[in-house]
């Protein structure tokens, strides 16, 4: 079988994730087997032969057979799992609007009541360091569907959001509504962290929380320090408590 | 492929420069911010992104050099706020190119030394217009510079200065600014699928000891190029806006290639105590003001536009939660892709086939592009895992100290004779999934079809680049000022300035400071 230029590679010997050399493997396979058939001339094949004799169909393939391994994608975005869920690892949070359903993060830090009735269920990274500390509604969004629907209805009043989409597009249309904003993923650098802060809306970024439910009475530690640039890049932990109050 | 057209100083120059985009690649992606989303698979539209990158941009840039050069875009480009600064250019032109490029070295398909002359170019135009758009900071890129991006002339930072109207934390100006700028980036992430390219900062210029100066750019706001804004922007009145933002008691010791900053302390909103308003195209002789003539006017154009914009951030909004993957892909893909595509726009040759589609021969790796394959082998690819990045062990690189390069160099054995490619080939045919582009675009001069578009843009020449002031740079401005042509040069920048019309070259910044005070 034809040699490839990369085939001989002197340094290149450390393996990436399992789909990542599974598909470079049968890729490079594919190009060799290509390459032979039009009589391994590089120069003719790289542009211009290999544009038809390379195509979609067989990109195709070669995901179908890892899937006919029974792997199963991780996801990242809504859309793949809902176009495609026999080749994509189940989407968690369906029910996001149960009462049952909550994040539980293994590191998220909790202590019992204080004597004001404020029980620490996690932590977050404070984009900005408010006067005061922000108290509202926990209200789960995570979906589209969720936007959508309070795009329509309205966000109730003193919603204080629970999302771990750390973008700035999900909750677009309504994030100027939002009274508070956990977020169980990012930095404040993300982009949901941009925004809130444009906006003025105390948040947590890369929040570990435990036991927050749908229609949870919460208070975000506004007035903590702002975690900056410098401490992420030294590793050094500045964080504000998330707490659930009695109602 | 004879080797003799290509010089062992063309490959040297050209490996720094592949390097330099290396080393300033792995530390944006390492520690600036993430992009992720929910709504967006952004893995997989920037993959197929640096593929459409790879195929199709050193085509188009040698379309866009038949009508006009990099250095003349380049120079134009210090005059407005258009798509023809970072993120485009400092990073995203070679980046995306190089990217594309890397990849498909990992996966067999190509080689370093497969179209060589394709790399060579586009590294050329890049440095060429990079050092023509920072010829007043002397810099090829804001990295070089310590990361800091001071490519505006004297005066134009003066009317800046001048222009800009004071606010502070409650007041009413103070207030629709935030909101706005608020609005306008949450708008500016959905516009570009997440991505940040349509916001763009530059600076920071000196406004007093205790004050800086950050011009912010909204690029692409207004029915356009992008066929997802037809209709959703049509209220829009203007594509790009930039904001003009003096800072009080901050530094800003970083602005990066991406249009980023960093400052000390941390940039809040009770540190804005200026703003102003332009806007810009390729239409326009310079920065043209919106609103700047009372600061009533500027507070009322600041709330309108808020509004304007969260109406089509709505409606937007419902148009991409009803898109396909393959559709959401494509727009992702093609904001990527186009970020340089206003370079085509300054030379009026832009065509929808040519930026608005996925090129055929990068179209056939969609199927890979599951979210799990393109998240693993992006980040791959921008910290440097994959077998082509790996070095020899004693090797440490710029900030990782890793034998791990991000882009491979093109290999001397080509100068004596070890075969390569010049290119891989001419723009092949498009396609795309989204809603064909409807023939309208708002421009400085009002809606334009495309045809008309491009033959104004053919036809106009600002100020800037009229052989009469072109090469009239800061170091002659130095030992010229007062001198009718420079006062002439000058009094073109100042033509609509509220406090600087007419007053020529002679001012300082002091003097520019106490007209502030006289005329706010």
């Amino acid at each position: 079988m034809a040699k490839l230029y990369v085939d001989s590679d002197k340094y290149g010997d450390q393996p990436a994730s399992a789909v990542v050399e599974a598909y470079h493997n049968a890729i490079k396979n594919l190009v060799r087997q290509r390459l032979d058939e039009v009589g391994g001339d590089w120069a003719s094949f790289v542009f211009d032969k290999s544009y038809d004799l390379i195509g979609a169909k067989d990109f195709a393939q070669i995901e179908k057979k890892l899937l006919a391994t029974g792997h199963r994608f991780d996801w990242s975005a809504m859309i793949s799992v809902r176009e495609r869920p026999e080749a994509y690892k189940p989407a968690a949070g369906a029910g996001e609007e149960s009462k049952e359903f909550s994040f539980e993060h293994a590191e998220a830090v909790v202590a019992p009541p204080d004597s004001d009735g404020r029980e620490q269920r996690g932590i977050g990274d404070n984009v900005v360091k408010y006067a005061k500390n922000l108290v509202g509604t926990a209200r789960y969004i995570r979906s589209s569907d969720r936007v959508l629907q309070l795009l329509t209805t309205g966000v109730p009043a003193e919603t204080v959001a629970i999302i771990d989409d750390s973008g700035g597009t999900l909750t677009a249309p309504i994030l100027e509504q939002f009274a508070g904003v956990i977020c169980a993923g990012g930095t404040v650098r993300s982009h949901l962290g941009i925004l809130t802060r444009e906006y003025g809306i105390p948040c947590v970024m890369n929040a570990k929380i435990s036991g927050i439910r749908e229609g949870d009475l919460v208070e975000i530690e506004s007035t903590a320090a702002a975690k900056t640039a410098e401490a992420y890049q030294k590793g050094i932990e500045i964080t504000a408590r998330v707490w659930r109050r009695k109602k | 492929m004879n080797a003799n057209r290509i010089s062992y100083a063309q490959l040297l120059e050209t490996n720094n420069l592949v390097q330099m985009s290396a080393d300033e690649t792995y530390w944006l992606c390492v520690t600036r911010t993430v992009q992720e989303s929910k709504l967006f698979p952004v893995p997989a539209y920037m993959m197929l992104s640096y593929m459409m990158a790879y195929f199709r941009y050193p085509s188009l840039l040698r379309k866009i050099e038949s009508r006009m050069s990099a250095e003349e875009i380049g120079d134009r480009a210090r005059q407005s706020g258009i798509k023809t600064q970072n993120p485009s250019m400092g990073w995203a032109l070679p980046g995306f190119y190089l990217l594309g490029r890397e990849w498909l070295i990992n996966l067999g398909m190509i080689r370093p030394q497969d179209a060589v002359e394709d790399l060579i170019y586009v590294m050329d135009f890049w440095k060429r217009f990079q050092l023509s758009w920072h010829r007043n900071d002397g810099h090829l890129t804001n990295k070089e510079f310590g990361h800091r991006g001071q490519f505006l002339a004297e005066r134009q930072v003066q009317v800046f200065h001048a222009d800009m109207f004071d606010c502070a934390v409650g007041d009413e100006l103070h207030q629709a600014a935030q909101a706005f700028m608020a609005s306008a980036s949450q708008y500016g992430f959905l516009i570009s699928c997440e991505s940040r390219i349509s916001l763009h900062n530059s600076g920071p210029y000196k406004l007093a000891d205790d004050r800086e100066l950050i011009v912010r750019d909204f690029m692409d706001l207004s029915e356009s190029d992008f066929p997802w804004l037809d209709d959703v922007a049509k209220e829009i009145p203007f594509n790009n806006l930039t904001v003009t933002m003096g800072v009080k008691d901050c530094h800003f010791y970083l602005v990066d290639d991406w249009g980023s900053f960093e400052s000390k302390p941390e940039f809040t909103a009770d540190k804005l105590v200026g703003v102003g308003l332009y806007t810009s195209d390729t239409l326009t002789d310079g920065y043209v003001p919106v609103a700047m003539g009372s600061k009533q006017e500027l507070t009322a154009c600041f709330k309108s536009l808020s509004e304007k914009i969260k109406d089509a951030s709505n409606k937007l909004w419902r148009r991409v939660a009803g898109w396909t993957r393959d559709q959401m892909i494509d727009a992702g893909a093609i904001t990527y892709f186009s970020i340089v595509k206003d370079l085509a726009h300054v030379a009026g040759v832009y065509e929808v086939s040519d930026w608005m589609t996925v090129d055929e021969r990068a179209e056939r790796f969609r199927p890979l592009f599951n979210d799990e394959y393109s998240r693993d082998a992006l980040v791959g690819l921008c910290i440097g895992t994959h077998p082509s990045h790996i070095l020899t062990e004693y090797t440490m690189m710029q900030h990782s100290d890793k034998p791990q390069r991000l882009y491979s160099l093109i290999p001397y054995s080509i100068l004596q004779g070890e075969d390569f490619t010049p290119t891989c080939g001419p723009i092949y045919p498009g396609r795309t999934h989204l809603d064909p582009k409807i023939d309208r675009y708002t421009t400085s001069q009002g809606v334009l079809t495309l045809t008309d578009y491009n033959q104004r843009s053919r036809e106009f020449r600002p100020h800037g680049v009229d052989p009469k002031y072109r090469h009239l740079c800061e170091t002659w401005v130095k030992y010229h000022a007062g001198t009718p042509v420079a006062d002439e040069l000058y009094k073109l920048t100042q033509k609509r300035s509220r406090l600087l019309e007419g007053k020529g070259s002679s001012l300082k910044r002091a003097d520019v400071e106490k007209l502030r005070g006289a005329g706010g």
